[in-house]
Formats: C-alpha cells, sequence, structure tokens
C-alpha cells in the first residue's frame, strides 16, 4: 500500500513556547482554579460579613494596616527578578537563571516572616474565635501554602539551571515557573484589600 | 509538498512504536502506566463497578422502602446507605465516567497517540481510587457520612453530627474534586493543542465540544466544592466558624454547594449530549443537522449552568426579586435544550435511522428526558416549589433527569464504542432485551414517585407509618426497581460475555464518520500507525475518497513517544512534543495526597507532614532522566 506523505515533521521544532505549549495551557488552567479558589474566599468574607453588625465582630480590632502593606509592597517587588531573568533567558542569556530569583525567594521569605510575626502577635483573634477569624486565617493559610510552594518550586529550577539542564528550548518550564510567581504575588493583591481594607469598611 | 514520495508500511518503523509506547506487564508495573487508553479504561471500569455499588444502596433502600413500618434497616444505617447512594453517583460514579470515556475517546477523535500529560492523568485516577475505597472502606465499618450527599450544615457540622462520618465526606471530597479538575485541565490542554491538521474548530466532532464545555464547568464549578468542604472540615476538627450558628451562616455552605451542584448536573449531562449526537449522527449516515446551532447551544448551556443555583433554595428563604431571577434563570435552560432536541430530530427526519441498541437509548432519553424537564419547569417556579420541596416529586425529578439524561445516553455510549474498546460487538438481541427491560422497568420504578410526592410522602425517610395510602405505591416501586435493576445487569452480562463471544468487530463496525473509528479495533498503544489530516467534518465519509486519501504526516519521531501539536483554531502543525512514559510517581503523588487530607482527621499535623511528601513526590516527578545519567 502507498501513501502519500504531504507534512514532515521532522522539520518542525520538538519544543514550543507561551501559548503554543501544552505546559502553558496546563499552568492557565491551574491559575484558573485557584483564582475561582481565590473569589469563593472572598465572597465568603463579604457574605459573613452580611451577617455581622460589626465587622469584624464587636471585641476584635481590625487588623493595623502598617506591616502588611509594608509586607504586600515586598511581596511585588519579588516579581522583578522572576521578570528579569525570564526575559533575560529569552533572549538566550541563561547566567541569571542561576541566581537572581534567589532574591524572589528572600524577599518572599520575608514577607513569610512578617506574616508570621504579624499573626502570631499582632492579631488579637484566632481561627476559632468567630467567623471573621475563620475567613481570615484560611485566607493566610491558603496564600502562605502557595507562597511556600513555589519558593520550593523555585528552588529546584534554580539548582537545575545550576547543572545546566535549561537550554532555551526547554525555557518553557522557566516561563510557567515565573507565571505561577506572578499569580501567587498577583493573588494578594485582592486577599490584601479584603482583609486589610475590607475590614475597616464596616468597623 | 516536497516529495510527494510514497512512504510504503514500515514493518520494522511499526514494532519500534509498539516498543516505545508499550505499557510494561506486571503487577507492579500496572502502577506506572500512562497511556490515555489505559487510564481512560480504568476510569470507565471503576466508575461503573461504582454504578454497581451505588445501584445495589438503591435497591437496599427500597427494600426498606417496599412495607410501612419495616425493621430492616435501622435509621441509622439507612441515613448512611442513602447518602452514600447519592454520594457514589454523583461523585464516584457520573463525573468519572464520563471523564473515562472522554479521556478514552477524545485523543482518538482528534487523531492524536496521546494526551499532553499523561501522567498528570494517572494521577488523577489513582486519587479517584483511593478516595472510592476510602469512602466504601467507612460504609463497611459503618462510619460513613450519613447527612445525604450535600451534607448541609448545622445537621453536618460537629455538634449534630459527631463522629467520623462526616469527616469522611468532608477530606474525602475535598481531595476527590483534585481528579476531576486534573483531567478537566488536561482535557483543555488536548482539545486545544492535538488535534490533527485540518481539524480546525469549526470541524470539531461535537462530542468533542462538548467535553470542552463540560471540562470548562469543571474548572469553574469545583473549587468552590473543594473550599466549602474544606471549610466543613475546618469546622468540625479545627473549631472554625464557617457554618455555625453561633458566628457563621449554614446559609453559606448552600450557596458554595448550590453553585457546584447545579453546574454539575451539565458537567453530567453535556457530554451525554455529545453522545447523543455522535449516535444519531452514525446511525442516521447523514451530518447532524444544525452543526453550529448544536454547538452555540451547548456552549449556551455552560453560561447559563452556573446562574441557576440559587433554585435548589427558594425554600431557605430569599429575598423576592432574587428568587425571581432564578425562575426566570431557571426557565431559560429549556432554549438551548428545545434547539438541541429540535436538531436532532430534524436529523433523524426522514432518513430512515438504523435502530440499533445505542439509538435505542438515544431514543430512551428523548422520552424520558422531556418528562424530567416538564417537572423541572414545575419546580422551578417558586409556588411550586414551596409544595413540592423534598418530596418524592424532587427525587421522581432529579432521577428522571440523571438517568434520563446521562445514564441512557452513556449506555448508548457503552453499546456504540464497545467494539472499539475491546475488538467485539456486543450482542444486539440481548441488548434490545435488556433496553426494553431497563426503560420499562425505569419508568415503573420512577414515574409513581411523582404521585406519591404529590401525596406528601417526604424524601429521606427510613420508613413510613401504615394507613397513610402510600403502602401500594411504595410496594409497586420498589418491585419495579427491580426489574429496572434486572434490565441493567442484562447490559452486564452482555458486556462480560461478549468480550469473549462477541463478533469480531472490525475498525468501523457501524460506518461511523470520526477518526477514532479509523484505527483497530482496539487502538495499539500508539493510537494511529499514521497520523493523517482530514479536510471535513465527517473525515471518514468525506467526498474525495474518505481518509486514505489523504496526506499523511511524517516525522514524528518513533523512538520515543512523541506528539504533534497544532494551532488552536486552524490546527496549523507547530510543533513536537515527546511525551514521559510509565512512572511510578503519579501513584506516589496520589498516595501523598491522601495522606494530607486524610490525615487531618487523626491530626492537626499530619497534613503538615504530606505536605512535604507530596513535595517529595513532585521533585520525583518532575526531576529530568538526563540530570540522574549525567551524573
Ligand atoms: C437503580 C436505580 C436507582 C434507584 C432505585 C434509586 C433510588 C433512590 C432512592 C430511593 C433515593 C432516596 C430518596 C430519598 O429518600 O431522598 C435516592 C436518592 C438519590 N439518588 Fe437514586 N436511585 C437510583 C439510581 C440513581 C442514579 C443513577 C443516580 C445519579 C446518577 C442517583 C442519584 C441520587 C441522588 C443524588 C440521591 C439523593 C441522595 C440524598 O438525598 O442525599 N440515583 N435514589
Ligand atoms: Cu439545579
Amino acid at each position: 500500500m502507498t501513501l502519500h506523505a504531504d507534512i514532515d515533521a521532522s522539520k518542525l521544532p520538538d519544543y514550543s513556547y507561551d501559548f503554543r505549549s501544552p505546559l502553558w495551557w496546563g499552568i492557565v488552567g491551574l491559575m484558573t482554579v485557584e483564582g475561582t479558589v481565590v473569589a469563593t474566599l472572598i465572597a465568603s468574607f463579604f457574605y459573613l460579613q452580611g451577617n455581622h453588625t460589626a465587622w469584624p465582630p464587636a471585641g476584635t480590632s481590625p487588623p493595623e494596616l502598617l506591616l502588611p502593606t509594608l509586607s504586600t509592597v515586598v511581596l511585588l517587588v519579588s516579581m522583578v527578578p522572576v521578570y528579569l531573568t525570564d526575559k533575560a533567558f529569552k533572549r538566550g542569556d541563561p547566567k541569571p537563571l542561576a541566581w537572581m530569583p534567589l532574591i524572589s525567594i528572600a524577599l518572599a521569605l520575608v514577607f513569610l516572616g512578617i506574616k508570621a510575626y504579624e499573626y502570631a502577635s499582632h492579631v488579637d483573634f484566632r481561627w476559632d474565635t468567630h467567623a471573621y477569624g475563620s475567613v481570615v486565617w484560611l485566607m493566610i493559610g491558603f496564600h502562605s501554602a502557595h507562597v511556600i510552594a513555589v519558593i520550593f518550586k523555585t528552588l529546584v529550577i534554580v539548582y537545575l539551571a545550576r547543572r545546566r539542564y535549561f537550554t532555551p528550548e526547554k525555557r518553557i518550564a522557566v516561563t510557567v515557573n515565573g507565571l505561577y510567581w506572578y499569580f501567587v504575588a498577583a493573588a494578594w493583591i485582592p486577599l490584601y484589600m479584603t482583609i486589610y481594607l475590607g475590614s475597616r469598611i464596616w468597623s | 509538498m516536497t516529495d510527494s514520495a510514497s512512504i510504503h508500511h514500515d514493518d520494522e518503523e511499526t514494532r519500534q512504536l509498539e516498543r516505545t509506547w508499550a505499557s510494561p506487564p506486571g503487577f507492579f508495573a500496572w502502577f506506572t502506566h500512562v497511556n490515555q487508553t489505559n487510564i481512560g479504561m480504568r476510569f470507565i471500569v471503576t466508575g461503573f463497578i461504582f454504578f454497581i455499588l451505588g445501584v445495589i444502596l438503591a435497591l437496599l433502600m427500597r427494600l426498606q422502602l417496599a412495607v410501612p413500618e419495616n425493621d430492616f434497616m435501622d435509621p441509622e444505617t439507612y441515613n448512611q446507605v442513602f447518602s452514600m447512594h447519592g454520594i457514589t453517583m454523583m461523585f464516584l460514579f457520573a463525573i468519572p465516567v464520563m471523564e473515562g470515556f472522554a479521556v478514552y475517546i477524545i485523543p482518538l477523535m482528534l487523531g492524536t497517540r496521546d494526551m499532553t500529560f499523561p501522567r498528570l492523568n494517572a494521577f488523577g485516577y489513582y486519587i479517584y481510587l483511593i478516595a472510592g475505597v476510602m469512602m466504601y472502606a467507612a460504609l463497611l465499618l459503618r462510619i460513613a457520612p450519613d447527612a445525604g450527599w450535600f451534607s448541609y450544615p448545622p445537621l453536618a457540622g460537629a455538634s449534630f453530627s459527631p463522629g467520623l462520618g462526616l469527616d469522611f465526606y468532608t477530606t474525602v471530597v475535598t481531595f476527590m474534586e483534585i481528579s476531576a479538575l486534573v483531567a478537566a485541565i488536561e482535557l483543555i490542554a488536548t482539545i486545544f493543542k492535538c488535534k490533527v491538521p485540518g481539524m480546525s474548530l469549526n470541524r470539531m466532532p461535537i462530542f468533542v465540544w462538548a467535553v470542552l464545555v463540560m471540562s470548562f464547568m469543571i474548572v469553574f464549578a469545583l473549587p468552590p466544592l473543594v473550599i466549602a468542604s474544606l471549610m466543613l472540615a475546618l469546622d468540625r476538627m479545627a473549631g472554625m466558624h464557617f457554618f455555625t450558628a453561633a458566628s457563621g451562616d449554614p446559609i453559606l455552605w448552600q450557596h458554595l454547594f448550590w453553585f457546584f451542584g447545579h453546574p454539575e448536573v451539565y458537567i453530567i449531562f453535556i457530554p451525554a449530549l455529545g453522545m447523543v449526537s455522535s449516535i444519531i449522527i452514525t446511525f442516521t449516515q447523514r451530518p447532524i443537522f444544525g452543526y453550529i446551532p448544536i454547538v452555540l447551544s451547548i456552549v449556551a448551556i455552560g453560561f447559563i449552568g452556573f446562574g441557576l443555583w440559587v433554585h435548589h433554595m427558594f425554600t431557605a428563604g430569599l429575598p423576592q426579586l432574587g428568587s425571581n431571577f432564578f425562575t426566570a434563570s431557571s426557565a431559560m435552560i429549556a432554549i438551548p435544550s428545545g434547539v438541541q432536541i429540535f436538531c436532532w430530530i430534524a436529523t433523524l427526519w426522514g432518513s430512515k435511522p438504523k435502530l440499533a441498541t445505542p439509538l435505542l437509548h438515544v431514543l430512551g432519553f428523548f422520552l424520558i428526558f422531556i418528562i424530567g424537564g416538564l417537572s423541572g419547569v414545575m419546580v422551578a417556579s417558586v409556588p411550586f416549589d414551596m409544595q413540592a420541596h423534598d418530596t418524592y416529586f424532587v427525587v421522581a425529578h432529579f432521577h428522571y433527569v440523571l438517568i434520563g439524561g446521562a445514564v441512557f445516553p452513556l449506555l448508548g455510549g457503552l453499546y456504540y464504542w464497545y467494539p472499539k474498546f475491546t475488538g467485539r460487538m456486543m450482542s444486539e438481541r440481548l441488548g434490545k432485551v435488556a433496553f426494553w427491560v431497563t426503560f420499562a422497568g425505569f419508568n415503573l420504578t420512577f414515574f409513581p414517585m411523582h404521585k406519591l410526592g404529590l401525596e406528601g410522602m417526604p424524601r429521606r425517610v427510613y420508613t413510613y407509618l401504615d394507613g397513610l395510602g402510600w403502602n401500594e405505591a411504595n410496594l409497586f416501586i420498589s418491585i419495579s426497581s427491580a426489574v429496572f435493576t434486572l434490565g441493567l445487569m442484562l447490559t452486564l452480562v452482555n458486556v462480560l460475555i461478549s468480550l469473549k463471544r462477541g463478533n469480531i468487530a472490525g475498525d468501523n463496525p457501524w460506518n461511523a464518520d470520526t477518526l477514532e473509528w479509523a484505527t483497530s479495533s482496539p487502538p495499539p498503544s500508539y493510537n494511529f500507525r499514521h497520523i493523517r489530516t482530514v479536510d471535513s467534518r465527517y473525515p471518514l465519509w468525506s467526498g474525495t475518497g474518505g481518509l486514505e486519501q489523504n496526506p499523511v504526516v511524517t516525522g514524528i519521531r518513533s523512538d520515543r513517544r512523541e506528539i504533534l501539536l497544532t494551532s488552536i483554531l486552524e490546527s496549523h502543525p507547530e510543533a513536537r512534543q515527546p511525551l514521559p512514559g510509565p512512572s511510578p510517581w503519579p501513584f506516589w503523588l496520589a498516595v501523598a495526597t491522601a495522606i494530607t487530607f486524610a490525615g487531618l482527621m487523626a491530626h492537626l499535623a499530619i497534613p503538615l507532614l504530606g505536605f512535604v511528601l507530596c513535595f517529595i513526590a513532585i521533585t520525583g516527578w518532575v526531576w529530568p532522566k538526563r540530570l540522574g545519567v549525567a551524573k
């Protein structure tokens, strides 16, 4: 039997970038799922608020603004090295990959440190005090777990980069990790606004 | 293009493909398989096993309800049984089975060799399996959830439901949904990127469209459920206050649950619609009437499905305007459903359809679904719902919708694709008998429930008093449910016998139009020996002499697993994508995930350990092979 051979795929690359890559779609899917989770948490926050005359409930003071605002800025700045790394790598320069993300990791650790300090000694409610405490602690816990996860993920990337695993064809893994970092940082903004600004509207 | 040089069937290359894509044999190797046909089949088989278990629980319920004041089961057992029946049917049967069909069929319909993330696929399966086994272990130990499949707090909260039952519910539901989410993301990526060249979006088979819409619905509907069940778990185990009467709000659970729960019905129903379209096209042997209206109405159902959840809560006390809005949107869903039915009828009209078993099931679906739709329009109106809420009328309604809308098309799909799965035909004669028994048994079981409901029999009662005038109907329903089950068993027998005795099917026994029929039955591990381009919506029927005449894609490597990536809209070839082979890590990650969530039940610190285990498993998973060798 004979067949017509009309498309020769061997000339196509065996890697793909950005929205041409399934991995990109995979991570976008993951971010959509988690974005829906964030939206659900925020909706629950305001739903529960509607049941209370004061929010946070009487006896609880709304969280202070200074520390969390500071930590938010730190987290947002942590996106910059990730961005520069990705950009350099797209230009074909792999060197920053071996160290620049470590700056981001350090910043993320500062963010986590501030959070830990804040919730260990600066808020006067626990997760089981009232609905407000529950939803705030869940938001903080959810987000912190993501920060920790993305730190670990980035460490693996840096380690592999130092072992010279990433050739420019494999840069999609770096791009995708960067995307996830932006996501984790960006998801904090609505959470921050909800917890710290949203709590002040009704108090 | 360059050299239209003819290529020959190269036996050496076929053997190479076989070696590359083989799933290693042996018990332990079973846990490493990643091929989409393997994983899809596991989802299907496991899903049907849970279906059988769910039916057994239903029969136990009907045994208990056959006569008044029966003491076959005590109330506690009955509560566990009916809760587990609902949980099984909704979480362990319907979604996974639909996903199983999608995972098996979709890559074949797209003409590709596998899905984009094969190991993720396997991971999703193990999560599902572990979750299901845990639930049934709980039932055997008599510590299963007992507050219904939607487990409303405060009943489901710690003070009214102490004990482990609801803990199983919250933790297992939370982590089981990961399985559906993973499969959904994977299906979206595969449908976007792996269509064979020439299969532009407007040539995609309708089943593929349906699965795409289903996957998007999963992505938006399941996260709220995951979070809600996590919140309930935290309420119960960490003394939090999301749904407690003290400071939280039980109604919040209802909102979150039904924001998932209503789309869930469409998540089951939409792929079933896709199956119906496939079957109608094949058995009328003509292109579908109104491809574009059908696709648009599938998409519309996907959207409207999210605007309906509150109709489950009319009796919970809502602002008047809110109720009106949700009544209106509940009625609106009838429009796209109607469009599809008219397109199907138009296709069937004057076509001399071949009345084989798959089509019979589709016709059965029409009838049942119309009745279910009518009673749905009734309960969508607030005043009527006030009356019928929590009676057997509702039980009748949702079984008409779920069994009519999902199980009948699914059985049709089973008869239809069985030859592809196994290489053999199911018996037509037995199939027809089975259909009629199932169809009759179904209606005899559930139609009288409408009447019982209007007469006031509440749902979720373990027994009822003598002398209320419900005795005959209940006994009749219980006997009918045995008839219904007999019909289902005939299909099961047919499945089992045909495995060995069925007629050999050949590649395309129904003369169908889509690509899964263009390879051998069952498909080889690499799905297609030649990746062929398509130039129409019905590639196996296309006017130019069928698929055989179409150009072939060469140059996809056969010495490693590789698939072709194409552009989303037009399906132009873009790249090749190497795929990972068998791996044990998906299994270990699933185990670690299960420990993380289930550990919550034992101690709040175990999830921390689980988190670390998950991280180890993920690292093992993504760790590049080459690096290890280089060392
Ligand atoms: C042999 C077939 C079946 C029989 C005889 C049957 C019978 C029943 C009965 C007696 C109930 C309890 C009603 C109550 O007291 O509230 C029930 C509940 C339910 N059934 Fe079925 N059923 C069958 C199949 C199915 C299927 C295929 C599905 C879904 C795909 C399903 C989904 C449900 C759900 C979601 C509930 C509600 C459980 C709850 O209240 O938590 N059933 N069924
Ligand atoms: Cu609904």
